[in-house]
């Protein structure tokens, strides 16, 4: 069982994400998984947080919304939820962070969002075929990429840089 | 043609309001409603909706606690109408009971190419999230 560590300050966010991999009544193998990804989570929050910050941050609410669709016995794939996780480490640290939904049929759906009328949306197919769709302004469109758990598609990059090179927002710095 | 049994015409209108329902808190952000929120589900292929709008308030919230919740939280409700449904190729078509539900179909499905499927969902989606109101329960 991990090493339960104070909170302080801003670290407030991973108390429930502590308490899942601590431990719980649940023993389905499902809970038990989700509990693992937990406990990987905060290990790698607690010891890269100085390099990593926003990103291991990123990785905590996927998780949480992991764990809340677990809770709620809604559907998840929970293989999508780990290619998320490696999605997240593979993508440039100077990328924005997208936000995390569940699609219906459980798939773990990643989305950049400028606003209403600038935005990328990008599925964790399990197969690793990553379905992806944009708006930009007029400007729509969809398609296919291979994720190959390593690097990201590059066109999956410019899709996400091309939503924000014209808006308000910027692209994170490291 | 005779009426539904909510007393609301069988055929729905394009200037009337659609609400669908969010369950997760996930679905939206402080400014809009999110894509997935509206992908259809695989079994039926279709997304459900209810015929409302904003007001009133209560029973927009009554609607979805009754009917659309299944257990889980109604967090909140994205609200378009049907003419921006119909806007993306989609229909809307009247499916009573539960009172005012409707369902939104004809998305495109191609049992072959799962992943090409739900890209082409996806831009629909966003189209519509990118036109609908939401509204925090």
């Amino acid at each position: 069982m991990p090493e339960i560590i104070p909170i302080t300050g801003d670290m407030e966010w991973l108390a429930p994400i502590r308490a899942m991999a601590g431990g719980s009544n649940a023993v389905s193998a499902e809970a038990q998984a989700v509990r693992e990804m937990a406990a990987n989570a905060v290990r790698f929050v607690e010891q890269s947080r100085a390099l990593f910050g926003a990103k291991a941050e990123a990785i905590a609410r996927l998780l949480s919304l992991a764990n809340e669709y677990q809770a709620e016995q809604a559907t998840l794939d929970l293989s999508s939820v780990a290619l998320a996780e490696r999605f997240l480490h593979a993508l440039p640290d100077d990328f924005p962070l997208p936000e995390f939904s569940v699609e219906p049929d459980g798939v773990i759906s990643l989305d950049w969002i400028e606003s209403c009328h600038r935005l990328f949306s990008l599925s964790m197919n399990p197969s690793g075929r990553f379905a992806y769709a944009w708006l930009d302004g007029t400007d729509k469109g969809h398609g296919v990429a291979r994720f190959d758990g390593r690097q990201v598609p590059r066109r999956i990059l410019e899709g996400i840089a091309a939503i924000f090179k014209n808006g308000t927002a910027t692209l994170r710095a490291a | 043609m005779e009426p539904l049994p909510s007393g609301l015409p069988e055929i729905v209108a394009d200037n009337e309001d659609l609400a669908r329902f969010l369950a997760s808190s996930s679905q939206f952000n402080s400014r809009m409603v999110k894509p997935s929120a509206f992908l259809p589900e695989p079994k039926s292929r279709e997304t459900s909706v209810f015929r409302h709008g904003r007001e009133p308030v209560d029973a927009l919230w009554h609607i979805g606690d009754e009917y659309a919740a299944q257990g889980r939280t109604i967090h909140g409700a994205a609200i378009l109408t049907a003419q921006t449904v119909r806007s993306t190729a989609l229909a809307v078509i009247a499916g009573e009971p539960p009172p005012r539900h409707a369902a939104i179909r004809n998305w495109p499905w191609i049992e072959s190419d799962p992943e090409l499927l739900k890209a082409q969902q996806k831009e629909i989606a966003i189209a519509l999230a990118g036109t609908a109101d939401f509204f925090k329960k």
